[in-house]
């Protein structure tokens, strides 16, 4: 079998058309590559821009894993990690977004985040598990160009860009002054610290402070910066002053500010605040802040100035006008020749504290101070209180001093002229002020008050006063039978009268109780009676006696009122327990018996004009008697008074000190004889004659 | 022995008989109908566009290809660290931690075949255009391996895809398929496209005319 013998079948010949042969899946990869080139160009035009920056160490940093954020946002990331050709830095090459590279100014600030773990807090907690990130933080401003950048070695206090306020707070220690501590106002942490530094001529401490917005607005002229680092304990006139911060400045230091007074005007540019020591200070510190048109002088003392530091204030009238600067010693070369050493104290004086404007020249402040000077303004050394021994110095006019003029120095400064001060005030330190007050004779004090009452327990309850009824009634009976006797009644009219007289006097004496009808009575009672106005006259002196304590309690001297108050408790006691008074029953009883001998002489008849006499004595006597009860309220008002002002006196030291609860103690116990002795005066009065009768 | 005394040529095929079968149903056609009279679909002798179409599909292939090796395959996060591997750095990391067996196996699936399909195809796209006739035969078996084998390169795209769907523990591990994985299964897409292009018959010709 063969192949059919087939037609050979015409097969189209290629079309002479290149392009007619092409097939339509070329488009296929014509598109592919389309896309890939569109691709390339975009991922090419969107490829961010190489940026290094220089860094002291790259800290965990890793080249791709490591970003770069902006506000927290991802902005690029680390392309590699290498040397810089010293080898002194790491140089970090990351490429950012274009559009973030375009406005990356050259003062950016970029910095290595990492877990932070501080008494202020935790920061950065996140780089733990995702690692540390480069953080950077800027002003954006178009048009940049700037490629390399200088990284910071830890995170920088204020983040370009953020709103607030930066100032200079300006301390003599910056020992506790962390950077980060925090600044607090009213309690509330608004701003951060940084790290701090010494000035420039390197007598003080400067740290950067940044103030959050809005609290920024707070700040104003009259705001007053102080140190809250720890706690402080302090002892003054005020009492126990015991203060804590926030846990994170007890560890780490912090400053706290607040508007001390109103007027302050709105801070502009940069600002030096100084920063007080404590809270105390600073709020003390009424004065503006020492200008820089404050006029820098110097006082020269002759004696010791030890107490006086630099920052201790200068004070006119009592305000404070200037501080110390600082304290040298010199030589000083008299007209003799002879060296003394004398003690220099550089001050500056603030013109507006003075009262002039605030934009007074030196040379104003100058002219203003020399008229002064002409005047008798002088500088004196003062303790800055009772408790403290720490100096000030204080500007007195004294216009008997010799008349000097201001001078200038070598170095033109102006030498303000000093007076001696009242050095035996500086022994008044606390530590004395304490020792006195421990000397204080208060268990004596106690010991005569309780001895006081019982004397006075002793002349009421002695057998005398106890006796004197018994005889008094015997007396009366014996009166009673003299009246009723007929001889009596065979008196003459007038002796009848005067009788009848002292039969009325009688009853009304049997009316008004014992002591009327005794003093209406004797002749005898004369002596008793002068007696008593002789006690009555020492009564008028213990008021005097208590007033003067009062009076020098109100001066603080703590010392005299106890002494005074001994004294009055003496006087008082040695009142009670004068023969006068102890001889006071034995004399009533003596006085009864002559009564008894004079009835009997009446009964004789006879004598009725020596009644007559004796009826008047008696009431003198009772009057005197009267007068000397009537001041026992104001004794006992002004010895409650006394113990009101000792009351203050001790409230002002403050609660719940060891000493204060002595004293109130001791205070307490006066409070009760005082209180015993109002009663018994209340009961003398009440009953005056119980003086005379014991009841 | 019909045959027996025909001398050696090349194999008779349907073009040289006159006859053109349909590629859709496989009715035989004299030469010269365009349209297959059973099932109306356009009939060919030869696909004219075959080669065009098996340049074309492979190029693409080769130009997606490329970004599959370059980019990563698999993004793994873990503990919030993320790690990028690409097919050969998968290997190398899996070379590393002792799986050989497992390397190979993904080095042979993914690399091995997808480059030898790269090369095996010009070759075959080329030899029909410059026979030889030495070869014939194992261009055959190479066009039926190629097209056999294609299929089983996307064992690779499977794997990123079934991990990327199980390994979801948010922040603890997380895959998610890398752009590679995407070029590697088109890529695996075109050259299949290339190998089914190839029109087989176009090796017999070629035999045949290097017979002649």
């Amino acid at each position: 079998m063969t192949l059919p013998d087939l037609p050979q079948m015409d097969v189209d010949p290629p079309n002479p058309s290149m392009f007619r042969n092409l097939s339509v899946v070329w488009l296929v990869p014509l598109l592919a590559l389309l896309i890939s080139f569109g691709v390339a160009w975009k991922s090419y035009s969107d490829r961010g821009v190489l940026i290094t920056i220089t860094l002291p160490d790259a800290a965990g940093v890793t080249a791709r894993d490591t970003v770069l954020k902006f506000r927290e946002v991802v902005i690029g990331n680390v392309e590699s990690v290498r040397f810089a050709p010293d080898f002194k830095n790491v140089v970090v090459s990351a490429r950012i977004d274009r559009t973030v590279a375009d406005i990356l100014p050259a003062d950016a600030e970029f910095w290595v985040v990492q877990p932070n773990v501080s008494a202020s807090g935790v920061t950065g907690l996140s780089t733990v598990l995702s690692g540390v990130y480069i953080e950077g933080a800027f002003i954006p401003t178009s048009g940049s160009t700037a490629r390399n950048f200088l990284g910071l070695p830890t995170p920088p206090m204020v983040r370009p860009g953020r709103e607030g306020t930066t100032i200079t707070l300006r301390s003599d220690d910056g020992s506790h002054l962390p950077k980060g501590g925090p600044v607090l106002f009213h309690g509330i942490e608004v701003g951060r610290l940084d790290v701090p530094r010494l000035s420039t001529d390197g007598d003080s401490a400067l740290v950067e402070a940044f103030i959050n917005a809005p609290y920024d607005k707070f700040l104003t002229t009259a705001t007053r910066f102080w140190n809250t680092s720890g706690f402080s304990v302090k002892l003054g006139p005020d009492g126990i002053n015991m203060s804590v911060a926030s846990l994170g400045s007890l560890l780490n230091g912090g400053v706290a500010f607040d508007t001390t007074f109103t007027g302050g005007q709105a801070i502009a540019g940069e600002t030096v605040f100084t920063l007080f020591p404590d809270e105390t200070a600073a709020r003390q510190s009424i004065y503006t802040k020492i200008g820089d048109n404050a006029l820098a002088m110097a006082v020269i003392f002759d004696g010791s100035v030890n107490g006086l530091q630099a920052g201790a204030p200068v004070e006119y009238l009592g305000l404070r006008v200037g501080q110390v600067t600082g304290i040298s010693a010199f030589i000083d070369t008299d007209a003799a020749g002879k060296d003394t050493v004398k003690v220099r104290a550089a001050i500056e004086v603030d013109p507006q504290a003075l009262g002039l404007d605030a934009d007074t020249g030196e040379d104003e402040t100058l002219s203003f101070l020399q008229d002064a000077v002409a005047k008798g303004m002088r500088a004196r050394l003062t303790t800055t209180s009772l408790f403290s021994s720490a100096l000030k110095i204080e500007l007195v006019d004294l216009p008997d001093e010799p008349a000097t003029v201001l001078t200038k120095d070598d170095d033109d400064i102006p030498i303000l002229p000093s007076v001696a001060s009242n050095l035996p005030d500086f022994t008044a330190t606390a530590e004395g002020v304490f020792k006195r007050i421990n000397a204080l004779p208060i268990e004596d004090v106690m010991d005569h008050a309780v001895s006081l009452m019982a004397s006075i327990e002793a002349v009421a309850s002695s057998d005398g006063v106890q006796k004197t009824p018994d005889a008094l009634v015997k007396l009366l009976n014996d009166a009673q039978a003299l009246v009723n006797s007929e001889d009596t009644q065979a008196l003459p009219g007038e002796i009848r009268g005067v009788v009848d007289g002292l039969n009325k006097i009688l009853a009304d004496l049997q009316q008004q109780q014992a002591v009327n009808k005794l003093v209406s009575v004797l002749e005898n009672a004369d002596k008793t009676a002068s007696d008593l106005a002789n006690a009555s006259k020492d009564f008028p002196a213990l008021v005097a006696d208590l007033r003067d304590v009062a009076g020098k309690a109100k001066a603080l001297k703590a010392e005299d009122l106890i002494a005074s108050a001994t004294q009055v408790l003496d006087t008082a006691n040695a009142l009670i327990g004068t023969d006068a008074a102890k001889a006071l029953p034995a004399d009533l009883s003596q006085a009864l018996a002559e009564i008894q001998a004079a009835l009997q002489e009446l009964r004789e008849g006879g004598a009725v004009a020596n009644t007559n006499a004796a009826l008047a004595a008696a009431k003198d006597a009772a009057n005197a008697v009267s007068a000397a009860t009537g001041d026992l309220p104001k004794i006992t008002s002004d010895i409650e008074d006394v113990i009101a002002k000792a009351n203050a006196l001790v409230a002002s030291y403050g609660p719940n000190s060891a000493f204060n609860t002595k004293t109130l103690d001791l205070l307490r116990e006066l409070q009760a004889a005082a209180k015993a002795i109002t009663q018994l005066a209340k009961s003398i009065e009440r009953k005056p004659n119980s003086l005379l009768i014991g009841r | 022995m019909a045959n027996a005394g025909i001398p050696r040529r090349a194999p008779l095929t349907a073009r040289a008989a006159g006859l053109v079968a349909c590629h859709e149903c496989g009715r035989v056609h004299p030469l010269g109908f365009t349209t297959c009279l059973r099932c109306g679909a356009a009939l060919s002798s030869r696909d004219p566009f075959s080669l065009q179409k098996v340049w074309a599909w492979w190029l693409v292939g080769l130009m997606v290809y490329i970004p599959a090796n370059l980019y990563p395959m698999l993004v793994t996060t873990s503990l919030g660290k993320t790690s990028e591997n690409t097919l050969l750095g998968g290997v190398i990391e899996l070379v590393h931690i002792g799986s050989y067996g497992v390397a190979g196996i993904v080095f042979f699936a993914s690399i091995m075949i997808p480059i030898g399909k790269m090369f095996a195809i010009p070759y075959l796209a080329i030899k029909v255009a410059r026979p030889d006739s030495r070869s014939a035969h194992l261009r055959h078996w190479l066009f039926e391996v190629v097209e056999f084998i294609g299929r089983w390169s996307m064992v690779d795209v499977f794997v990123v895809a079934i991990l990327s769907s199980l390994v979801q523990l948010g922040g603890v591990v997380s895959i998610k398929p890398g752009f590679a994985a995407l070029c590697f299964a088109l890529s695996v897409a075109f050259t299949m496209l290339a190998a089914i292009s190839f029109d087989s018959r176009l090796i017999w010709d070629a035999d045949k005319g290097n017979a002649e």
